[in-house]
């Protein structure tokens, strides 16, 4: 089996991890002897990941920059199956999470993480927290360079760093190494995406003050053009300015995004570019030869050379539809010819967003394994992709998906919700986000009109820590409590592509449960009568916006 | 029809430590796993007496807490707010199965 393209444990991360988990098969001794107390014990518990949840633990194992090799997913398969109920949920947080994991069997499922080089561990408290990078990364046909040795870097350089351990808040950062982003870098603390300017030269456009949750905030520029070697020198800058209005004054003991919006851009650009300008060379620096060794681990594999036109797909594509618009939705271009990215949907019609039975990650692996250099990604659209498929094997990877259930040709599309798990699992939720992605799932099943509608995002939170990221989605759904019954409000107009990032605006008064699909199927209605050729959902509602949509749904609810 | 709307009856919950379980104390102060065991409290005073009784015996479970529930004629209960209608009888749609290959 070729090994894997990227990131690997050195030993110190290996001990470190292994010690981890010893110190944890300790602890959960004490707490079931009665030694320790719940209030002592919950921290330690959810340092190692190990959350309770309405009715059970639930296991958040990390992820990191969404990489993923098939030994490592048949192992989360392997884990489902002995330590819980046989299936995971892949989240919008480039994580996965096992629902019914034992108190007494976490030890021994965290030993079975660590043979794989995984953890549960939680980088928790108000430090930089896991660094989140494009789920194409290493493949994508616009990708400058790898955005994964970036994160790497500022992992490394951040857990060095001990000015950074006690920010004011977490701070979350994510990174695309193209143009075209898709990370979503407008709602993290700090974005930084990679493009290249008009000389030619590489850098990042950095950008701050962006996040979700209960006040949603667009992220703004802070530096149109940062020479990609200054990145930590500026990062440093940048946290600096952050730690020193957090530390002088409380009302800024906020998330960053707070920070940006109270003194606005301009002011803070000024701040840093005045901090960076006295600190740049003192800076603390990576060594290059550290630089190089990361950039090492995530070298891309070799790829032989395979025809960049394929018969068999051309054939297919002309007698199978659903193979057509499976190619149009779930294939994407790669940057060597002859290869392609293609997308694993875990939204089959009706099915709970995100979820996989052990039996299909299995599945997943054998592909990963038989098709595509045994590397997987995770994707924030709670998909699983294969980054590295020969064209002329598209059939066969299709045929193979579609045996799992995961070949639905949904991508982008109006069924392709993204759900966070709700009432279903969750103790702080207000109400159920699942059942209602299912029901909408239902109802525009038919991929052909799916396809007919095009690209249109349903993102759904159960509260508003907005785990399911409502406020950018085309039609965000929220769902809020009134006197104990289960409502949900509706906004429009959100969406996370690049240069359109912006928050959706509510519709309206909330709907009942047995409502919503009513209320987006009047949605797609409108849409449908009023748009334009090439209009997207979004660009018709930015166009007429929201009266026709609300008068429309407000008279079919 | 439910007796009680108000929230006067009440029910003592916790997950169980060991595996997160859901739990109802019953009239002999076990937890146990079937809400139609549990021990129900109509008063306030009750109520108070349970959730004293509850901490007492909570070193298997985690934080218990009160549940409002309702009666009906044949005695069934029910808690009323949907969370604790969700933890007393599971997830409200079927969990894929751990041999599912959805469509197969
Ligand atoms: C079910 C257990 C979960 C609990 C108890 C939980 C709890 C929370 C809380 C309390 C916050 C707000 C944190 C803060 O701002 O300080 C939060 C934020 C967030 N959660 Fe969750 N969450 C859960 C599951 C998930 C899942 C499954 C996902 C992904 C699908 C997710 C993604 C997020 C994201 C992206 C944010 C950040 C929003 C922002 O930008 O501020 N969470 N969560
Ligand atoms: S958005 Fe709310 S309900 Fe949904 S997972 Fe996050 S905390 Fe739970």
């Amino acid at each position: 089996m070729p090994d894997t393209h990227f990131y690997r444990y050195d030993g110190y991360d290996r001990t470190l991890v292994s010690e981890r988990v010893d110190q944890f098969r300790d602890q959960v001794r004490r707490r079931l002897a009665g030694e320790l107390t719940e209030e002592q014990f919950k921290p330690l518990r959810l340092h190692n990941g190990l959350y309770l949840q309405l009715h059970a633990y639930m296991l958040r194992i990390a992820i990191p920059y969404g990489t993923l090799s098939s030994r490592q997913l048949r192992k989360l398969a392997d884990i489902s199956r002995k330590y819980d109920r046989g299936y995971g949920h892949f989240t919008t947080r480039q994580n996965l999470q096992l629902n019914w994991i034992k108190l007494e069997d976490a030890p021994d499922a965290l030993a079975a993480l660590a043979e794989v080089d995984m953890h549960a561990m939680q980088t928790s408290g108000n430090c930089i927290r896991n660094v989140t990078a494009d789920h194409y990364a290493g493949a994508a046909i616009d990708e400058i360079e790898d955005p994964r040795i970036w994160a790497e870097i500022v992992r490394q350089w951040s857990t060095l760093h001990p000015e950074f351990t006690f920010l004011p808040r977490k701070f979350k950062i994510a990174i695309t190494g193209s143009p075209n982003d898709r990370v979503a870098v407008r709602v993290h603390d700090i974005g930084l995406r990679l493009w290249r300017n008009g000389q030619g030269e590489v850098g990042f456009e950095v950008i701050v003050g962006g996040g979700l949750g209960r006040t949603p905030m667009i992220g703004k520029t802070l530096r149109e053009f940062l020479p990609k070697d200054e990145l930590l020198a500026y990062l440093e800058a940048t946290l600096r300015v952050y730690n020193r209005y957090g530390r002088r004054d409380n009302l800024y003991k906020a998330r960053i995004k707070i920070l940006v919006h109270e003194v606005g851009v301009e002011k803070m650009r000024e701040e840093v570019e005045a901090e960076y300008a006295a600190t740049r060379d003192g800076a603390l620096k990576l060594p290059a030869a550290t630089i190089e060794a990361i950039a090492r681990q995530f070298a891309p594999p070799v790829l032989s050379p395979r025809p960049a036109v394929s018969g068999r797909v051309v054939a297919q594509r002309l007698d199978d539809p659903d193979f057509a618009l499976w190619l149009k939705s779930n294939v994407a271009p790669h940057r060597v010819p002859g290869y392609a990215i293609v997308t694993a949907s875990l939204k089959p019609a009706g099915a709970p967003p995100g979820d996989a039975s052990a039996a299909q990650m299995d599945g997943v692996a054998d592909i990963a394994e038989a098709y595509s250099q045994a590397e997987l990604r995770v994707s924030h659209e709670q998909n699983l992709i294969f980054p590295h498929v020969a064209v002329e094997d598209l059939p066969q990877v299709y045929r193979s998906l579609a045996a799992l259930g995961f070949a639905e040709a949904n991508v982008g599309k109006i069924t392709d919700i993204i759900a966070c798990p709700g009432l279903d699992y969750c103790a702080l939720a207000n109400a159920r986000s699942i059942p209602v992605a299912q029901r909408i799932s239902n109802h525009f099943a038919s991929i052909a009109r799916q396809h007919d509608i095009g690209d249109l995002k349903i993102k759904i939170s159960g509260c508003i820590n907005a785990c399911g990221h409502h406020h950018v989605g085309h039609i965000g759904i929220l769902g809020v409590d009134k006197n104990g019954v289960e409502l949900y409000q509706i906004s429009l107009g959100g969406d996370v592509d690049f240069g359109r990032t912006a928050i959706g605006s509510i519709l309206g008064p909330a709907v009942t449960a047995d409502k919503v699909v009513e209320a987006v199927d009047a949605i797609v209605t409108t849409y449908l009568d009023a748009r334009r050729d090439g209009e997207r959902f979004v660009d018709t509602y930015r166009r007429i916006g929201a009266q026709p949509f609300k008068e429309r749904v407000y008279a079919a609810v | 029809m439910a007796k009680n709307l108000s929230g006067d009856l009440q029910v003592a919950s916790a997950n169980r430590l060991v595996d997160g379980m859901v739990v109802w104390l019953d009239e002999a102060g076990q937890w146990t796993d079937r809400l139609e065991h549990a021990a129900v409290a109509r008063d306030k005073r009750g109520a108070e007496f349970l959730l004293e009784r509850a901490r007492v015996e909570a070193f298997s479970v985690v934080d218990p807490f009160l549940v409002a529930v309702a009666e009906d004629e044949d005695g069934t209960i029910e808690p009323l707010s949907l969370r604790e209608k969700i933890r007393a009888s599971g997830l409200t749609f079927d969990a894929i199965a751990a041999d599912a290959v959805r469509y197969a």
